[in-house]
């Protein structure tokens, strides 16, 4: 043991004479890790824009088949048969907690790259913030019914630019003042412009039809009772699902096409990076081989030698891959971006360097480490006694 | 025994390290490919846009439909040869999973603007002619196996038929195909006048042109025409060139160039320093060796070519061997995904640069080593016994 320690620390010590290798290794080893924690920082961060919104006692009803908002439709005779389903929560006047929502794509500039890009201006009706945990006006008002008057998001505000308050905005044909910013705690809704619904129906010539209606439920598991109704009564042709379900089902898609790219990236730098760790390695036995010989000589065994060289590499990963997090965390954690979502809109999102993507990428850094240093340390560990006389 | 044996000889000394090497600048050139593809994957709808090409829009967004009647007025303006109108479809076979890219499009004016599409005569007539018929992309058509005469039933998730189905009943008439590569087939087209008359709600609408103008010179004048004829009106217009549309709609997932060039960057720092460092630690390791050179006579410059040489070979080994390789996923990946995401291509461009990066990166690595080993003094190395 007390062996095992000596030869251990002769080999951290000596370190510093192969700075050269060492440094391009741990940096090596930094830059596999910041790209696998990058990407992940993307999927996560919009991970959590689109889940943390979905709450599991909100219920999402829109036309069977549609997959999608945006391409459901959904008529006022529907409406009225979900106003009366069971499961729904009421509020104090006895009126159901529900929200017919319609929103329409609209062009907006966004900051970064001054181009045009699509942006979701949702009608709602008053209970809509009562649906979104964590809704606040942060500036200004609420919009008025039956207005031309807008609030938004606070990440649109952030994304886009001409969206300040108390600006006048043309979007076609319409005039729309806003007269307030929102937040709802960094979730998907803030990506958006609300106004009323009948405005929207108004203008853009939606008759009186929606795309879905949002609903509180009494708890979670009534869900199963609506879904039931929905699924029962021919005149509804729904589909029902937990905002939760609904958004991960939109997230999905965005999500796994980050991670699919940042994966085989990640590993396929990783072997790139293996190749170093091995050669600085074997660079470092290969120096030592009269020392270790000597240090055989005189009575250590291999198996110390063995220790001491897979210490060093997996010392030097493990360096490479704190300094990769947390140049990471430093470069990207919070950066917000803005992508093409399920509705076919952007949603905002600030990049998340999670614990558990930092561990992640520690654990690739650690496989490299002890890959890399493995068979060099056999090779430190077999070093023949003669070798005492070489050079 | 002529330099470039010394060269090969010193590079695979060890040839444990050599091959090392060998598999980092490998994984980099790797990379380099199949991003490069990936990139032009992306920017293939900017690329194969033709320049006399518009697009007409509604100019709050795309996405909110343009009423009919515009189609035959921005066929009166000045400079307009053809104009398409096309409607989105959203459509889906057999399962919602299996999304289809359809549009309902007036056939005659839609492959009129579109002359890439290369349909044989006989199958562009019978397109033309039946009302149910159905032009099919050549890539889409392989994905789901479909010959001229099947009749398929394609869902739709956005329209329904005033009878409640949300199926549209279409002969395959023609199967097109691209010409030389430069045109996605992954696609469907067919005739709006069948999706428009069963139409349970938005009807008599379309949701872009494509247009045509007699000079691409005048590209600016007619866009500008055409969106003041409809200045002021319920609907009005956004047009722009299709290149640029293109451009906008991609710029929209993010700035994807960006990534891809950061991620490029990082694999290239990496190998840059794994082969930078080893390189001067194998010619350190030579110092005798060379001076014995030296002293035989070899002059110094031949030995700093050497040197580069021994850089530049293992560089153009392993990158050659990436290039290689990528030239083959991409190929395979192409082939599969062609569907889904046409243009995934190695383009000679990207080979040239990846290339010029290699003779870079080989002379980049060497040139430290190179100059340590010019500068070699005999007597001093030869005294370090």
């Amino acid at each position: 043991m007390k062996q095992i320690v000596s030869v251990t620390l002769l080999n951290l010590r000596s370190i510093p004479q192969r700075w050269g290798m060492s440094l391009a290794t741990v940096l090596s080893i930094a830059l596999v890790v910041g790209v696998l924690l990058g990407f992940m920082a993307m999927a996560n961060g919009f991970r959590a824009t689109m889940q943390g919104a979905g709450g599991d006692d909100v219920a999402i009803m829109l036309r069977g088949g549609s997959m999608a908002e945006m391409n459901s439709v959904l008529t006022r005779d529907d409406l009225r048969l979900i106003e009366v389903a069971p499961g729904i929560a009421q509020d104090a006047d006895g009126q159901p907690v529900l929200s017919a929502e319609l929103y329409v794509v609209v062009n907006g500039v966004k900051r970064s790259t001054q181009t045009e890009a699509n942006i979701a201006l949702r009608g709602v009706g008053e209970h809509a913030p009562a649906l979104r945990p964590g809704f606040t006006m942060t500036a200004g008002r609420m919009f008025e019914p039956g207005a031309g008057e807008l609030v938004v998001g606070e990440g649109v505000l952030r994304e886009f630019a001409g969206f300040d308050l108390g600006q006048s905005i043309r979007l076609g044909q319409n005039e729309w003042r806003v007269v307030g910013v929102f937040s709802t705690g960094g979730t998907v809704f803030e990506s958006e412009i609300w106004a009323d619904i009948g405005v929207i129906q108004n203008l853009y010539d939606r008759g009186s039809s929606m795309q879905i209606v949002r609903a509180r439920l009494t708890a979670p598991e009534a869900l199963e009772e609506l879904s039931a109704y929905a699924e029962e009564e021919p005149r509804l042709n729904l589909e029902v699902l937990s905002e939760r379900q609904y958004l991960s089902r939109s997230a999905g898609g965005t999500t796994n096409l980050i991670m699919f790219l940042g994966w085989p990236l990640a590993i396929a730098m990783a072997v790139g990076a293996l190749a170093g760790a091995w050669n600085a390695m074997y660079a470092s036995v290969d120096a030592r081989t009269r020392e270790i010989a000597t240090l055989r000589a005189i009575g250590f065994g291999g198996f110390p030698a063995f220790i001491g060289a897979m210490a060093e590499s997996m010392l030097l990963a493990l360096a490479g891959g704190v300094i990769g997090a947390v140049l990471t965390y430093l470069a990207f954690d919070g950066i917000t971006a803005s992508t093409l979502g399920g509705g076919f809109t952007q949603v905002v999102f600030d990049f998340a360097v999670t614990g558990d993507s930092v561990v992640q990428g520690v654990i690739l850094a650690l496989i490299v480490g002890f890959l890399g240093g493995f068979i060099p340390a056999l090779r430190a560990a077999r070093v023949p006694l003669l070798a005492v006389h070489s050079d | 025994m002529n330099d470039l044996t010394l060269v090969r000889k010193n590079l695979f000394r060890k040839k444990l390290r050599a091959v090392l090497l060998m598999v980092s600048i490998l994984i980099a050139f790797l990379i380099f490919g199949v991003l490069g593809a990936v990139q032009n994957a992306f920017s293939f709808g900017v690329n194969t846009a033709a320049q006399e090409r518009l697009v007409t829009v509604n100019r709050v967004n795309f996405t909110v439909p343009l009423p009919y009647a515009y189609w035959g007025r921005i066929q009166q303006v000045d400079g307009v040869r053809d104009v398409a109108p096309a409607s989105w479809f959203g459509g889906y076979y057999q399962q919602p999973q299996n999304f289809i890219q359809a549009f309902a499009v007036d056939p005659a004016s839609y492959l009129a603007v579109y002359p890439e599409m290369v349909v044989p005569a006989d199958q562009r007539a019978a397109f033309i002619e039946g009302r149910t018929c159905a032009l099919a992309g050549r890539a889409l058509a392989t994905q789901y196996g479909w010959s001229v005469g099947d009749r398929i039933p394609l869902m739709s998730n956005i329209w329904r038929q005033t009878d409640g189905s949300e199926a549209w009943d279409l002969d395959i008439c023609g199967v097109f195909d691209d010409l030389e590569g430069t045109y996605p087939t992954n696609y469907l087209i067919f005739h709006y006048d069948y999706f428009n008359e069963s139409l349970a709600y938005g009807r008599d609408s379309f949701h872009w042109m494509t247009l045509t103008t007699v000079d691409p010179a005048r590209n600016d004048e007619v866009s500008q025409a055409i969106d003041e004829l409809f200045a002021n009106s319920r609907a009005e217009t956004a047009t722009s060139t299709e290149a640029a549309f293109n451009a906008a709609f991609m710029e929209q997932f993010g700035n994807i160039g960006l990534i891809l060039g950061l991620v490029v960057s990082a694999a290239f720092a990496t190998i840059l320093m794994i082969v930078g460092t080893t390189m001067v630690m194998a010619v350190n390791e030579r110092t005798k060796e060379i001076a014995v050179m030296k002293t035989l006579g070899f002059p110094a410059p031949r030995i700093f070519r050497m040197v580069l040489g021994e850089s530049l070979l293992l560089s153009l080994l392993g990158g050659l061997i990436g290039l290689g390789l990528a030239w083959l996923a991409v190929s395979g990946a192409g082939a599969a995904m062609a569907g889904v995401m046409p243009g995934i291509a190695l383009t000679t461009p990207t080979m040239l640069t990846a290339l010029g990066l290699m003779l870079v990166f080989g002379l980049v690595t060497g040139l430290l080593p190179a100059m340590n080993a010019m500068r070699v003094r005999i007597a001093l190395a030869l005294g370090k016994i």
